[in-house]
């Protein structure tokens, strides 16, 4: 999971954008995807993702489609049931149990699942090509969400591996005195979790404990809302994108 | 006469009522420019001195203080640790726990626009702490793919950027390898002999500190047992393993020679005055 | 008792070890040196089957790791960490030793036994909490809660980080009266005094390959070999290197003292 949330370098178009810009259009996407009602639009919207995610590099590209193919996964269970669930419109085939899938059946469920992947890939693509850093920084100068929210952000964000990496070891440790964590029974792997969350908490707090110190002595509480060094300024290539992604708004409202 | 830059006196310091004192009876005094470093055993009380030093007690670790701790002519008790950290740096044994940014540039830029330091001098600031630890070439990397060992350096250059006089350190290199070690020990080394920094240091590597500490605090249950020049405190090699310190096998070859009636007029604190020492035994066989 | 037959180990793309081969036989104790990176803990973790080999086998006392759950193996292989907390799941020394014991043993009353005895051994206070004490003595209730399972090979990942020279000595001397009972022991370190003290035989390792395995006076007098390995040798063999051929094969304080007396009378 914390793959699909990491920066990789770069020095594309996309990459050189205002992290404000690249949030507005991340958001404005997934929001046209849901104000059209074209299949073709949404796909439309898929393929565009792709393609930026080309110009920022084969890395990215690759990201992209990595998360594309686990959406595909993901949501195959979702489209079975929505299909079965759906039962207006004439029908196309005929199941056992009454179940029967139909032409409208298959449209919504297709609509719905090429949303999922529309709205969610442009999310990835953003954190792609923006650091962390960047995006909480702009938010604190230009939309003045104060500094203490995007530390936290950051910070638990940037914890998550950390901690992934302490279960990893506490389970290993476990494991090598007898527990048995490598059972293929889910339930009993369920049930073991529950003394690890005594190591995995003390070990947490005292992690916290040490950041907060540094923090502190490193004059957190100093800080205002113009003591950002990084000033992100929009330009001539932001307007651009801005401006096509108006273009692509109205195509979403008009279709 | 000099004002000492760090002026501790009578300094007890309990964490819970009825519990054993975590400090006791410290006096002492650290002039600008020394390189200190801290022994004892676990509990000895060294992690709490540091933390008298940059104010955590009694403002961080809550408990009952008496004495006055004075660091460049300010009292911890009436000064906020942040106050203090304009000049004073602190680096911990915990690399992750210590880190606050995803990426090197910033985890540096952090305390320079916490500190409100011009804008103009922060790009400077950055490139020379950079420079000084000599891991410029990290500036854009991501610290989580960082080893151990350069993570500490990071941590130590975001702490100069902020040119602090004084730079303690608590067990900086206890996750690191041997080679890592001395790297760290060896950056220290140049902050302190060329850009005259105050360095306190704990370490439990014995041999790495007394290559390179000239002063050495042994603690031992709260007190400081002996404090003097490196090689002072190490002639009493039995009282010191007594008071749990892992003594260096230099200085029980030293010992040992020296039951043996061999002369030897000072313990040695490197292999390169180890060999001196047995070469000039040999000349006067 | 523990055998590499040309065992490979990778992971994602990396080769981390490469065709390493060696065996170790009952009550011997071995250890491991090498820089970061070489890959002792993957050597260590493949002993217990926390990795399973790529190619090749790994058999403790003729079980192959990869056909036995590394669960199973826990019974034969007790592995220290070099962090001990995160082991330590309990809040009383006795439910920490009882825990892991469990698993292993199904039978209450020896369970409760074996635990009492090793309590007592240990000098512990059952009813203690673990997470109020040292870290040293924490490794120590770690150690006994893998003891109380009675493995017949012992791996002790870094034993002495983090603890003082008195912790050291502490767990160090348990461990060697552990050896003289007839455990095996394999211990990673990076000190090389506790090589010099504790170990007979020492294996270095290098960049995934074995390039060093034998008596731990032969490997620990070898420079050229702990150049190789990036390992800094103990300070007594590093001094005598320093000294010249003179002191050769020099390798404890008192071997030093013996040889300048030696020197001293023959220049008298």
């Amino acid at each position: 999971m914390g793959g699909f949330l990491d920066y990789i370098q770069g020095t594309s178009f996309l990459h050189r954008l205002n992290p404000l810009t690249k949030l507005l259009i991340a958001f404005l996407l997934c929001v046209a995807c849901f104000i059209c009602d074209r299949h073709l639009f949404v796909l439309g919207i898929i393929v565009l993702n792709l393609l930026l995610a080309g110009v920022a590099g084969k890395e990215v590209l690759l990201r992209s489609l990595n998360m594309l193919r686990a959406l595909v996964k993901f949501s195959a269970f979702l489209f079975v049931i929505q299909i079965l669930f759906v039962r207006e419109g004439t029908a196309l085939l005929h199941l056992p149990f009454g179940l029967v899938i139909t032409d409208r059946g298959l449209s919504f469920s297709l609509l719905f699942v090429l949303r999922l992947f529309a709205a969610t890939m442009p999310i990835g693509l953003m954190l792609s090509v923006t650091r962390m850093s960047d995006l909480s920084n702009v938010l604190v100068e230009k939309v003045g969400i104060p500094y203490q929210y995007t530390f936290a952000l950051t910070t638990t964000l940037r914890f998550i591996p950390l901690f992934s990496q302490e279960m990893a070891g506490i389970m290993e440790a476990q494991t090598a005195r007898g527990v048995e964590f490598d059972t293929k029974n889910f339930f009993k792997k369920i049930r073991l979790l529950m003394p690890l969350c005594v190591p995995l908490l003390i070990s947490s707090v005292k992690k916290i404990d040490g950041a907060a110190v540094s923090t502190e002595l490193r004059g957190f509480h100093l800080r205002n809302r113009n003591s950002g060094y990084k000033k992100y300024c929009l330009k001539g290539a932001d307007a651009a994108a801005l401006a096509m992604m108006a273009c692509i708004m109205t195509c979403a409202v008009i279709l | 006469m000099h004002t000492p830059m760090i002026h501790i006196e009578n300094l007890n310091f309990q964490y819970k009522q009825g519990q054993d004192f975590a400090l006791k009876d410290i006096s002492l005094d650290i002039a600008k420019g020394e390189f200190v470093g801290i022994i004892g055993s676990s509990g000895a009380g060294k992690t709490s001195f540091t933390c008298a030093l940059n104010g955590m007690i009694p403002h961080h670790y809550a408990g009952d203080f008496y004495g006055a701790v004075t660091i460049n002519g300010m009292d911890t008790v009436e000064v906020k640790p942040v106050e203090l950290s304009r000049f004073i740096g602190s680096v911990f044994q915990d690399v992750d726990a210590q880190m606050v940014a995803t990426i090197v540039e910033d985890e540096i830029l952090f305390g320079l626009e916490n500190f409100q330091i011009p804008h103009e001098e922060i790009e400077e600031r950055i490139q020379t702490a950079l420079e000084t630890i000599g891991i410029s070439h990290l500036r854009n990397r991501t610290i989580s793919t960082l080893s151990g060992g350069q993570k500490q350096k990071v941590a130590i250059a975001a702490m100069i950027a902020l040119r602090p006089q004084l730079l303690i350190l608590d067990e900086p290199t206890g996750e690191l390898d041997p080679a890592g070690s001395r790297q760290i020990f060896e950056m220290l080394r140049i902050l302190n002999q060329q850009y005259h920094m105050t360095i306190v240091i704990v370490e439990q590597k014995i041999m790495l500190l007394c290559e390179y500490v000239r002063r050495l605090l042994v603690f031992h249950e709260g007190r400081i047992e002996y404090d003097g020049q490196t090689r002072m405190v190490l002639e009493h090699k039995e009282e010191l393993e007594k008071l749990g310190v892992n003594v260096p096998r230099m200085i029980t070859l030293a010992d040992t020679l020296k039951k043996r009636g061999c002369h030897i007029d000072t313990v040695p604190v490197s292999i390169a005055e180890a060999k001196k020492m047995v070469e000039e035994v040999l000349i006067h066989a | 008792m523990l055998k590499f037959n040309n065992v490979c180990f990778s992971y994602q793309q990396d080769t981390l070890i490469h065709d390493v081969s060696f065996h170790i036989q009952e009550g011997e104790f071995a250890a491991l040196i090498g820089e970061n990176g070489a890959g002792k803990s993957t050597i260590s973790k493949l002993c217990n089957g926390l990795l399973k080999p790529k190619t090749g086998d790994v058999l403790i006392q003729g079980q192959n790791t990869k056909t036995t759950k590394s669960s199973m193996l826990a019974r034969s292989v007790g592995y220290l960490f070099q962090n001990p907390d995160r082991q330590i799941c309990q809040n009383t020394i006795r439910g920490e030793i009882m825990f892991g014991l469990s698993y292993i043993l199904k039978d209450q009353a020896l369970c409760e036994k074996r635990c009492d005895r090793i309590i007592e051994q240990f000098q512990f206070r059952g009813e203690q909490d673990p997470f109020h004490l040292s870290r040293g003595e924490r490794q120590r209730v770690a150690l006994a809660s893998i003891l109380v399972c009675e493995p017949k090979l012992l791996i002790l990942d870094e034993p002495t980080t983090g603890l003082d020279y008195r912790e050291c000595v502490q767990i160090m001397e348990l461990v060697r009266e552990l050896h003289r009972a007839g455990t095996t022991i394999m211990m990673i370190t990076h000190d090389m005094e506790l090589v010099q003290d504790y170990a007979d035989r020492v294996l270095v390792l290098n960049e995934g390959r074995l390039i060093g395995d034998g008596a731990c006076e032969e490997v620990m007098t070898d420079m050229a070999l702990l150049r190789r390995a990036s390992v800094l040798p103990a300070q007594i063999p590093m001094l005598a290197m320093e000294l010249g051929t003179t002191f050769h094969g020099v390798y404890s304080v008192n071997d030093m003292a013996e040889r300048i007396h030696e020197l001293q009378q023959r220049r008298a």
